[in-house]
């Protein structure tokens, strides 16, 4: 595997990148995991529930890049932090909600982990199109399954509307956070290693904006393409440590048993 | 309005040249999401080359009231293949 880092200043935004990366998979897996036992119909429940566990294990294969460029295990990171250390954005702290939130929430994140890892495919930092390339094949199988849900839910009946359409409207503010810029990103940018959260937004939204209309739901957006603006607030901050009240019961209740007794072997 | 999914049987199979077996049941809006929750049921586990739903309404069954219909009334062992050995596997490794 080749490490050699695209430009020796692009080091510390690249772990940044990893981190962001992985906390996103890390804290959206647990929050899909809440649905064992819960989900409205036994097909669903171990839907998510397999999802949760693609979830964390893609969380691992960035983590295991990231202790390969710093030592740091991934057990570590993801056990002895405190939340203000994490990189997630807040989109994926927020509960789990009812269904069609929980549904609108994995469609619009696994269509920005789709343009993330694409955009890394001919990635300058070799090993990230690599390793992208890999989660790919899983990614788009999630995406399949959350973007099928919000077809069939978006204007099945006028119930389903309403609680996807009361879910979009929720979601979409919290969701823009997941492009915000990260520590050093003009590095990354100049280095090629990525081509940018701004970017990766625009191509987010060119995808998003439409399938939601077509299922008769909609974004808080104007235009479409290349002339689309956002009408709403941003709800980001977790990049930087800025993450809300819910994270830190959730990273409690993950690390309880590792407090407990620390450096166990699972 | 009837809101409960319908039920779709699945097939499963391991490698193709293998015969697809069925392994139970999901209950999905349309075949499209059936395939992929019997993605998430049957093929997470067990190694899977191809899937088949069908909706169970779709499928034509015996009636297990109509004991005749596989009644032998008459000796037929002679139908029974007992005087050589038939492979465990039609399909050999």
């Amino acid at each position: 595997m080749n490490l050699s880092l695209p430009s020796h200043n692009s080091r510390g935004a690249l772990l940044n990148l990893l981190l962001a990366l992985a906390d996103d998979e890390l804290v959206l897996g647990h929050r899909d995991s809440e649905w064992t036992g819960h989900a409205p119909i036994l097909e669903e429940d171990i839907a998510f529930s397999n999802i949760a566990q693609d979830e964390i294990g893609h969380s691992l294969v960035w983590l295991t890049l990231y202790e390969q460029l710093t030592g740091r295990t991934p057990d570590a990171m993801g056990f002895e932090r405190k939340p203000e250390e994490f990189m997630c954005c807040r989109f994926v702290e927020y509960p789990k909600g009812d269904f069609a939130y929980t549904v609108v929430r994995q469609y619009l994140f696994d269509l920005a982990e789709k343009v993330r890892l694409e955009s890394f495919l001919d990635s300058s930092f070799e090993v990230l199109g690599e390793t992208a390339q890999k989660l790919l094949r899983e990614e788009s199988y999630h995406l399949l399954h959350a973007s099928g849900l919000v077809e069939r839910l978006g204007d099945a009946t006028e119930e389903s509307h309403r609680r996807m359409q009361a879910a979009v409207d929720v979601a979409f503010p919290q969701s823009l956070g997941m492009f915000e810029e990260l520590e050093g990103e003009q590095e990354l940018i100049d280095a090629g290693v990525f081509p940018g959260n701004k970017a990766l937004l625009s191509g987010w939204l060119k995808q998003a904006v439409p399938f939601l209309r077509k299922v008769s739901l909609t974004p808080p957006v104007k235009g479409e393409n290349e002339s689309c603006t956002v009408l709403c607030p941003v709800d980001d901050g977790g990049r930087n440590g800025r993450h809300t009240e819910h994270l830190k019961g959730l990273i409690d209740d993950m690390q309880k048993v590792y407090r407990l007794a620390p450096g166990p072997n699972w | 309005m009837d809101t409960q999914w319908e039920t779709y049987e699945v097939f499963h199979q391991s490698r193709r040249g293998e015969p697809h077996s069925y392994v139970g049941s999901v209950h999905a809006p349309d075949p499209h999401m059936a395939l992929q929750l019997a993605r998430d049921q049957f093929a997470r586990r067990l190694q899977c080359v191809s899937l088949w739903v069908v909706r169970s309404g779709d499928i034509t069954a015996t009636d297990y009231q109509d004991d005749d219909f596989f009644a032998r009334v008459t000796d037929k062992s002679y139908r029974d293949p007992k005087a050589f050995d038939a492979p465990d596997k039609l399909h050999p490794e």
